[in-house]
């Protein structure tokens, strides 16, 4: 005896622990797995870190700096002197490594630029002329076997035979890289041979035909837009330049010029005057610049120290003697008073810095830029997350620097100063796109007429900006499970009601099962029916389904009252499996009654054509918006008459035995009750509607608009069918699980089963019925597949029912096969994931919260 | 054995209160008979409740008392495959012919249960459930209804401070009370109450039968009990039931002083049940 009741314990005390360790692995699994997001995610909000920095002396004399370049491995730093001098250091030591001079002739250079993706540059002279230039690092991977003798040793990684370098890389094998040069022969640009004074230029055309484009000003103020064409001599191998000049229209005279700066396929030219004023010309037809706009980009009496085009040349930053530092686009605006109704406007304002900011240079590679401040202070900055990257100040004072230079990768920065000394920091920034803000705040996107929330997150090109606002893709999620829901819960929560308080028990026992087995249903075949078969027959048919959706609630009430006027003792007989029938049957025959009534109905209210009337090309407002309201009145007119009614008393039903007449009585006065109620409503929407018509209000433009054939409410439909059966399961054991007293409390004051299920079973079981929906919101939320497939995964916001909408669920199952691994798109995939899960968390804790409480109110009775 | 018959004559003297005679018949139950599918329960009972009287229902355990009380408002019908013969006429109509409106005649009859069941509402809510069925919403109207109810269930005393407080909060006995102003609530004209008092403590039993005596005359009660003393005390006549017949009907007094038969004799002197 004592013995059982010993294994008894052991027993108990086992199950217990097991109970305990298994709950407590739930949790830590779920914490692991937001943990695990987190940490993927977190860092996107990280700036950079340094990894190296050193200075050193370059022997540069006083000569300013023409030209900075710098390979991609960040092994060679090449600095061009404007007499012709060539720099080349290893840049992790500051090695001199020997390269030739270029010769000039004696002519200094008055004047550079480098094209944004830094293949080439244009260097203008003193004499007016121009000569296009590159620097190129070419380089070759060999094996360790065929490494020259003689090398000496640069640091741990690079060897050099005094010009070039071989950077040991893994596999046992080394890169050999060296510089070269390569200069054109002179463009005569200036007529007068003036000096150059500002000089931009651009690359553009392909590679058999390239093209690269400047824009030349002489001292004379006498600004040239160029195009060189090289044409290559098949025969001989050499390259032949050809020019075409255009005169740009004279600028004021007296105007101080600081920079020049030209957009990628020359259709801009903009001079800016060291006072801020800027020249904007329009050179989309080269042949006929025209000045299009002059204005000021800078406040009176401050003055111009940094213009020039971030990559992709729609970003124009403009740093003025005030510290300020600024990014213009150029947009549409209809209060422009250009010529080509366009403007320079502020888009972007960065924090000021200490002292005005001196130096600029646009990455290659995106949209950062690195920028330093006449204190000596350097700053790497992303132009679109207006995020500081990195900053740094040089240990020993620097007056200014003569110039600064951005590795290729953005993985390194390089300034000269004018004591000669180089100071080179090399730094990591995995995600300078990222911040807080651009993840879930507006942003002013280059090219968009306002700030906005915009996902779009791969592109064609380097220069793309990516677009990385979480905002649409968690508006969109939240629009599915919306429109889902509003469809899913009334017709879920009613079958919960009718099968767990109406229908006889032996049909229950089917429905059951059958819905429950319907939750199982694989949400991708859902969703490829709802894309492939539902959205053509929706599209079709659209009229016939906004109209069912008014014809078959209609529908089924009109024979709720018809079935009171049928004799007692059939109605009786017919409770059950027929009344069931005739309920399928109304649904069926109001939905073929829709289907024929379509075409009527869109004639009627749509003009004939409803997506043209969506598009507002013709119709009017009103009949939408009688049909917007006529629910609305009708609700309202039926509490309102209710409330009339209850507040007599004493026509309390005297009549103990109905005589058919007397039975049938009050059901043709309800059904005519009902009838005047509904031409109420219809009478009431109708003034409604008029009166909003004339108000000049429509529903087209936000509630509804253009017809997309992938949309909400298909996404509804679909995504309805699969959370109906989630929603009714839970409900259904919510309302079933209300004590069995209770019901025959309600029944024996007199209540009818409808009034008890209403008053009585639904408020008891309303917070199971809640977390009912709570679940179901959940899974609609996180629902997948029938996003992916259904809703045609345009991230826009709308609210439009007719468009259609991008998931964050969707965004990750589509995008991160395409990431790349820990890249940003990667980790803001992750940042999605976690939203999603924090979205679901929220809904299932709260749901569970109120299940809890459900249960204590459930165990009290 | 003989003890026990002394008390019961003697909580009869202690009650001595004025017998009312009858007013007519509001029930009569005419050869009635009841199957639970192929199970019957009641055979072939022929009862007449008298108007303003408690009338008591006594029988030991699954003799089919809850199963007559439950036919007299149709609350049997919510269940499965019963079947019924014979007629039950409440003044004077047969409420067992298939036209007659149920939800009327269970608004003239309110039913108190054996166990509490007040529903998880407020307690005003709770007494004014039956002219909320109704339709009725004029608080004002509401209002009166639930104080007078409540102090007919001798409740009002002890809710009116708290009477938007949850029903659950109330202890058994003040839920049955509840309950009670509930069913009055819907100014029935019989009162039904099926071992009202089975799940309380004396003290709220003993509340429970000064109601009774309070709402005798008003109100036609048919109450079902267990306790003989608690029928001796609150109830007019008694009928005794045993195996789904009633076997004898009539005076309390009589039953308990005076049975005619044996079975009525041995139950109610508790020599079985
Ligand atoms: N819902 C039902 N389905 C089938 N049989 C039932 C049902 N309710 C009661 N019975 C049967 O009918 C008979 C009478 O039951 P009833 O509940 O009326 O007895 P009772 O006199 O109220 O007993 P108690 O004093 O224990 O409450 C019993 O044999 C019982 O098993
Ligand atoms: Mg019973």
């Amino acid at each position: 005896m004592k013995k059982a009741k010993r294994s008894v314990l052991i027993a108990d005390r086992v199950a217990d622990h097991t109970i305990t360790i298994g709950g407590i692995l739930v949790i830590v699994a779920v914490l692991a797995i937001m943990v695990f997001l987190i940490q993927q995610a977190l860092p996107l909000f990280k700036a950079g870190h340094v990894t190296s920095r050193v200075a050193y002396d370059l022997d540069a004399g006083s000569e300013p700096v023409a030209a900075m370049a710098m390979d991609e491995h960040k092994t060679f730093a090449v600095v061009l002197l404007t007499d012709g001098n060539v720099i080349a250091v290893h840049a992790k030591t500051g090695t001199r490594l020997s390269s030739a001079a270029a010769d000039f002739q004696g002519k200094e250079i008055t004047s550079s630029a480098t094209t944004s993706d830094r293949s080439s540059m244009a260097l203008g002279f003193s004499d007016g002329t121009i000569r296009l230039a590159r620097i190129d690092f070419p380089s070759a991977v060999i094996p360790s076997s065929e490494l020259p003798a003689g090398l000496h040793k640069l640091d741990d990684r690079d060897l050099t035979d005094g010009s070039s370098v071989y950077s040991r890389v893994p596999g046992n094998q080394y890169r050999h890289i060296s510089t070269e040069i390569r200069m054109e022969d002179p463009l005569a640009v200036s007529e007068s041979g003036k000096p150059i004074v500002a000089l931009d230029c651009n690359a553009g055309g392909e590679a058999e035909r390239q093209t690269r484009a400047f824009v030349a000003v002489d001292s004379n103020g006498l600004a040239t837009l160029n195009t060189a064409y090289g044409s290559l001599n098949l025969l001989t191998g050499e390259t032949r330049t050809t020019v075409e000049q255009t005169r740009l229209p004279q600028i004021p005279g007296g105007v101080e010029l600081h920079a020049v700066a030209l957009t990628p396929a020359s259709g801009m030219v903009l001079i800016a005057g060291k006072n801020g004023d800027v020249y904007r010309y329009n050179t989309s037809d080269t042949n006929a610049p025209v000045l299009a706009e002059t204005t000021r980009v800078l406040p009176e009496g401050v003055d111009l120290t940094v213009f020039g085009f971030l990559l992709g040349g729609q970003s124009l930053v403009v740093g003025g003697t005030d510290g300020s530092l600024n990014i213009f686009f150029l947009l549409d605006r209809d209060a422009a008073n250009t010529t080509d109704g366009r403007m320079l406007l502020r888009t972007r304002e960065f924090e000021r810095g200490g002292s005005s900011f001196v130096r600029f240079d646009p990455s290659p590679q995106g949209k950062s830029f690195a920028i330093a401040e006449a204190s000596g202070a350097l700053k790497v900055i992303h132009g679109t997350s207006q995020k500081t990257l990195m900053s740094f100040t040089p240990d020993s004072g620097v007056a200014e620097y003569r110039r600064i230079l951005l590795a290729p990768r953005l993985d390194g920065l390089m300034a000269v100063g004018s004591d000669g000394r180089a100071h080179f920091w090399e730094f990591s920034v995995p995600h300078p796109e990222t911040t807080f803000g651009a993840l879930f705040r507006k942003v002013w996107y280059e090219g968009h007429p306002e700030p906005t929330f915009t996902w779009q997150s791969s592109a064609a090109t380097d220069e793309y900006e990516s677009k990385f606002s979480l905002v649409p893709l968690i508006f969109g999620t939240i629009k599915a499970a919306f429109y889902s829901l509003l469809f899913a819960i009334p017709i879920a929560i009613l079958g919960a009601i009718y099968t767990s308080e109406f229908v006889h028990h032996r049909m229950r026992s089917v429905i059951k099962p059958a819905m429950e087995m319907m939750v199982s249903l694989p949400s991708v075949v859902l969703g490829f029916v709802a894309a492939l078969v539902l959205a053509p027959i929706v599209e079709t048919w659209i009229a016939a389904v906004i109209l069912a959706f008014f014809v078959i609630p209609l529908a089924l009430i009109t024979t709720a009252y018809l079935w009171q006027l049928l004799p007692l003792r059939i109605a009786l007989r017919l409770e059950g499996v027929p009344k069931f029938c005739l309920i399928s049957l109304t649904v069926i025959a109001a939905t073929y009654g829709a289907y024929r009534m379509g075409p009527v109905f869109e004639d009627l209210f749509f003009a004939g054509d409803f997506k043209s009337w969506l598009n507002g090309s013709r119709g009017s407002p009103e009949p939408f918006l009688f049909l917007l309201f006529m629910p609305v009145s009708l609700i309202a007119i039926g509490l309102l008459a209710s409330r009339l009614r209850g507040s007599r008393r004493g026509d309390r039903p005297e009549a103990r035995v109905h005589t058919r007449a007397g039975r049938i009585r009050p059901a043709m006065v309800d059904i005519v009750r009902w009838l005047v109620m509904l031409m109420g409503a219809a009478l009431c929407s109708y003034g409604i509607s008029r009166m909003l018509g004339s108000l000049g209000l429509d529903a087209r433009g936000s509630l509804v608009d253009t017809y997309v054939q992938r949309n909400t409410l298909v996404v509804g439909f679909a995504m309805g069918f699969a959370v109906i059966p989630v929603i009714y399961t839970i409900a259904e054991d919510a309302l079933n699980s209300v004590p069995e007293h209770l019901r025959a409390a309600s029944l024996a004051c007199g209540a009818t089963r409808w009034q008890t299920a209403i008053h009585v079973v639904l408020p008891t079981a309303i917070s199971g019925v809640f977390s009912a929906v709570m679940i179901g919101m959940g899974r609609a939320v996180g629902e997948t597949m029938i996003v992916v497939m259904s809703a045609g995964n345009t991230p826009i916001m709308d609210i439009n029912v007719f468009n259609g909408l991008r998931a964050l669920s969707a965004t990750i199952a589509v995008e991160l096969p395409e990431a790349v691994k820990n890249g940003t798109l990667y980790r803001i995939l992750f940042l999605a994931g976690l939203v999603l899960f924090s979205m679901t968390f929220v809904i299932n804790t709260v749901a569970e919260l109120v299940r809890i409480r459900f249960r204590k109110r459930a165990m009290q009775l | 054995m003989v003890d026990s018959r002394v008390t019961y004559t003697e909580s009869l003297e202690t009650i001595n209160y004025p017998k009312h005679g009858g007013r007519g018949v509001v029930i009569e139950i005419k050869d009635f008979s009841l199957w639970y599918g192929h199970q019957q329960a009641l055979f072939n009972n022929t009862l007449s409740i008298e108007r303003g009287l408690v009338t008591a229902l006594i029988g030991p355990s699954g003799c089919g008392k809850s199963t007559l009380i439950r036919s007299l408002n149709r609350m049997n019908d919510l269940i499965d495959g019963l079947r019924t013969q014979g007629q039950i006429h409440f003044s004077d109509e047969n409420i067992y012919n298939p036209n007659v409106d149920v939800i009327g005649l269970r608004k003239r009859m309110g039913m108190v249960f054996q166990k509490p069941n007040p529903f998880p509402m407020t307690i005003s809510e709770n007494v004014t459930y039956p002219l909320k069925v109704d339709g009725i919403r004029d608080r004002r109207l509401l209002d009166e209804t639930a104080e007078k109810a409540l102090r007919a269930a001798a409740l009002w005393d002890e809710v009116k401070e708290r009477l938007h407080a949850n029903a659950l909060g109330l202890s058994g006995g003040q839920q049955q009370r509840l309950c009670i102003a509930r069913a009055i609530a819907g100014d029935p004209e019989v009162l039904l109450m099926d071992e009202p008092c089975s799940a309380l403590d004396p003290l709220a039993t003993a509340k429970i039968e000064d109601l009774i005596y309070q709402l005798r005359g008003q109100y036609t009660i048919i109450i079902v009990t267990h306790n003989m003393q608690q029928a001796a005390r609150v109830s007019d006549n008694t009928a005794f039931m045993y195996l789904g017949k009633l076997i004898e009907y009539g005076d309390t007094r009589t039953i308990f002083t005076n049975p005619k038969h044996g079975r009525t004799q041995d139950y109610v002197t508790g020599r079985f049940g």
